[in-house]
């Protein structure tokens, strides 16, 4: 076995057959593009659905008469729950800003005392955002001495909800639809470099080639047009990002240069499907070289 | 060396090779003769294992053609030194890097390729051509640089498929010397012809081939 031999071959097929190396860089480019803008696309969707929501799950209002250590033996049960990730306490002076804020009335110049109760804001981690886990909380926390009401805005919560479910298998099928027509594409293109390629393949099988050694070469050949593929490909989404920007004044929650595992996705699937397609189509045809 | 044993090839046109039985030594110098289409090729293809018999026995350096393994018909390959009538160059490289070809894939070390090629290339006449690609030779030279690549890894068997089929006389008698030349050198040839002024002029043990069956075996 040389292995000079499949370095050398690898890398100066390349070069000897340029446009059917150039043709297949861009197929290969062209599906890992779609498949990352895909995957972005869907990202930055989820993103901004996910923004949609309040930047808290639940708010438990306490009673007016709750003191300092009821208000403590309430946020040490809150925090003992899986799942709270965070808990911010907002006072009763706290509730009087926001409401002047909002309404742009003083509360306190209406009337005499403070009417609006003190209360906690609770926003759990994605993975207990869950509609009957929340109920059961709810039902927990309400039983709680000094708890006077939760509220929880149901309704939207559910559709926010629903709509990530949909849009997680919509886009989902989608990316594997994507991924399936790119890999039948790429390696269409792929067996028919290799098939330009038949000569060669006699030639050197005539010579007294193992199989492994008329295979090695296109395998490493795959894997360079995997990698440039790859790179050509994020190269054009940061591309299309900056035009985004540029022209539609539009800035991307996410980008994949703020996403590096898209971006060893990419390559690494450029150069699986790549390599991986030249091999298959390399053995189809070992099938009728003898 | 070679051994067929009824070796019988049938293709979906027809019968190809009908029983054909023989055996050939190390050293020795055949013709293999006929018409076209009497099965000349296909006993070669048997030889160098890219056609395989339907029934009978086809055995090259001790190893069966039945249920032969692809790796070890590669290496039965690298013994044999093959020349057809078209040399199968391979267009896209230079002369130097297809003479080079079969000691590339034997993993030579690259001195020891470019003392061989370039002492081949003194032999055959062709270092000026060393850079130069097929399509810029003449025919005759392109037969020369198959000639060369055949031989540079100094293979045990020498397989020509009528070699000469589109040369000139002057040519044809230059290439059936050098395979003279190869077989006093101690190597095996297998020359394959229908031209019998070659075998009139060397004569040599004869393998007569007609309508796929082994007619005659004579040495003159």
């Amino acid at each position: 076995m040389s292995l000079r031999y499949i370095i050398r071959e690898g890398l100066t097929g390349i070069t000897r057959s340029k446009m059917a190396f150039m043709i297949s860089v861009f197929s290969v480019t062209s599906s890992l593009f779609l498949v990352g803008v895909g995957t972005l696309a869907v990202d930055n969707g989820l993103k901004v659905i996910e923004n949609l929501q309040a930047d808290y799950d639940l708010e438990v209002f306490l009673e007016n008469d709750s003191d300092t250590a009821d208000k403590r033996n309430i946020a040490e049960l809150i925090t003992s729950f899986p799942g709270v990730i965070r808990l911010d306490y907002l006072s009763k002076e706290d509730a009087a800003r926001l409401y002047n804020a909002e309404f742009g009335e003083d509360v306190l110049s209406v009337l005499d005392d403070n009417p609006l109760p003190s209360s906690f804001r609770i926003t759990f981690e994605d993975e207990h955002r869950e509609g009957n886990y929340i109920l059961s909380f709810i039902q927990n926390v309400e039983s709680l001495d000094g708890v006077d009401e939760v509220i929880f805005k149901k309704d939207l919560f559910d559709r926010i909800q629903g709509l990530l479910q949909m849009i997680y298998i919509g886009a989902a099928s989608a990316l594997f639809l994507l991924i399936l027509v790119t890999v039948f594409l790429t390696s269409n293109n792929l067996r028919l470099m290799i098939l330009a390629r038949y000569d060669l393949i006699e030639t050197i099988r005539l010579l007294g080639a193992t199989d492994f050694m008329v295979k090695a070469p296109f395998f490493l050949e795959g894997g360079v047009i995997g990698f440039i593929g790859g790179l050509s490909a994020t190269l054009l989404i940061v591309l299309s990002e900056w035009l985004f920007q540029r022209f539609l004044h539009v800035t991307l929650p996410i980008r994949i240069m703020d996403y590096p595992e898209l971006i060893i996705g990419i390559l690494i699937f450029g150069i699986s499907l790549a390599s991986l397609g030249v091999l298959k189509a390399v053995r189809r045809m070992l099938r009728f070289v003898s | 060396m070679i051994r067929f044993d009824k070796a019988t090839v049938r293709y979906d046109s027809g019968m190809s090779i009908r029983h054909v039985s023989f055996s050939i030594k190390e050293g020795e110098f055949v013709y293999l003769y006929g018409p076209s289409g009497s099965g000349k090729s296909s006993i070669l293809k048997m030889i160098y294992m890219n056609l395989f018999p339907n029934s009978g026995d086809v055995e090259v350096f001790g190893l069966n053609s039945h249920g032969v393994k692809r790796r070890e018909i590669a290496r039965v390959r690298q013994r044999i030194g093959m020349i057809f009538q078209d040399p199968f160059l391979l267009l896209d490289r230079d002369i130097y890097s297809n003479i080079a070809l079969p000691l590339e894939l034997a993993g030579t070390p690259v001195k020891v390729i470019q003392q061989k090629v370039s002492r081949i290339a003194d032999e055959f006449g062709l270092r000026s051509r060393l850079r130069d690609y097929p399509y810029e030779l003449s025919g005759g030279e392109q037969q020369r640089v198959s000639l060369a690549r055949a031989v540079i890894n100094d293979p045990e068997l020498l397989l020509a498929d009528e070699p000469t089929a589109q040369l000139d006389t002057e040519l044809s008698t230059e290439i059936i010397n050098w395979f003279w030349k190869q077989n006093q050198a101690g190597k095996t040839v297998i020359f394959s012809t229908h031209k019998d002024k070659f075998i009139d002029r060397e004569p040599a043990r004869t393998l007569t081939l007609a309508s796929g069956e082994l007619v005659e075996d004579f040495t003159r």
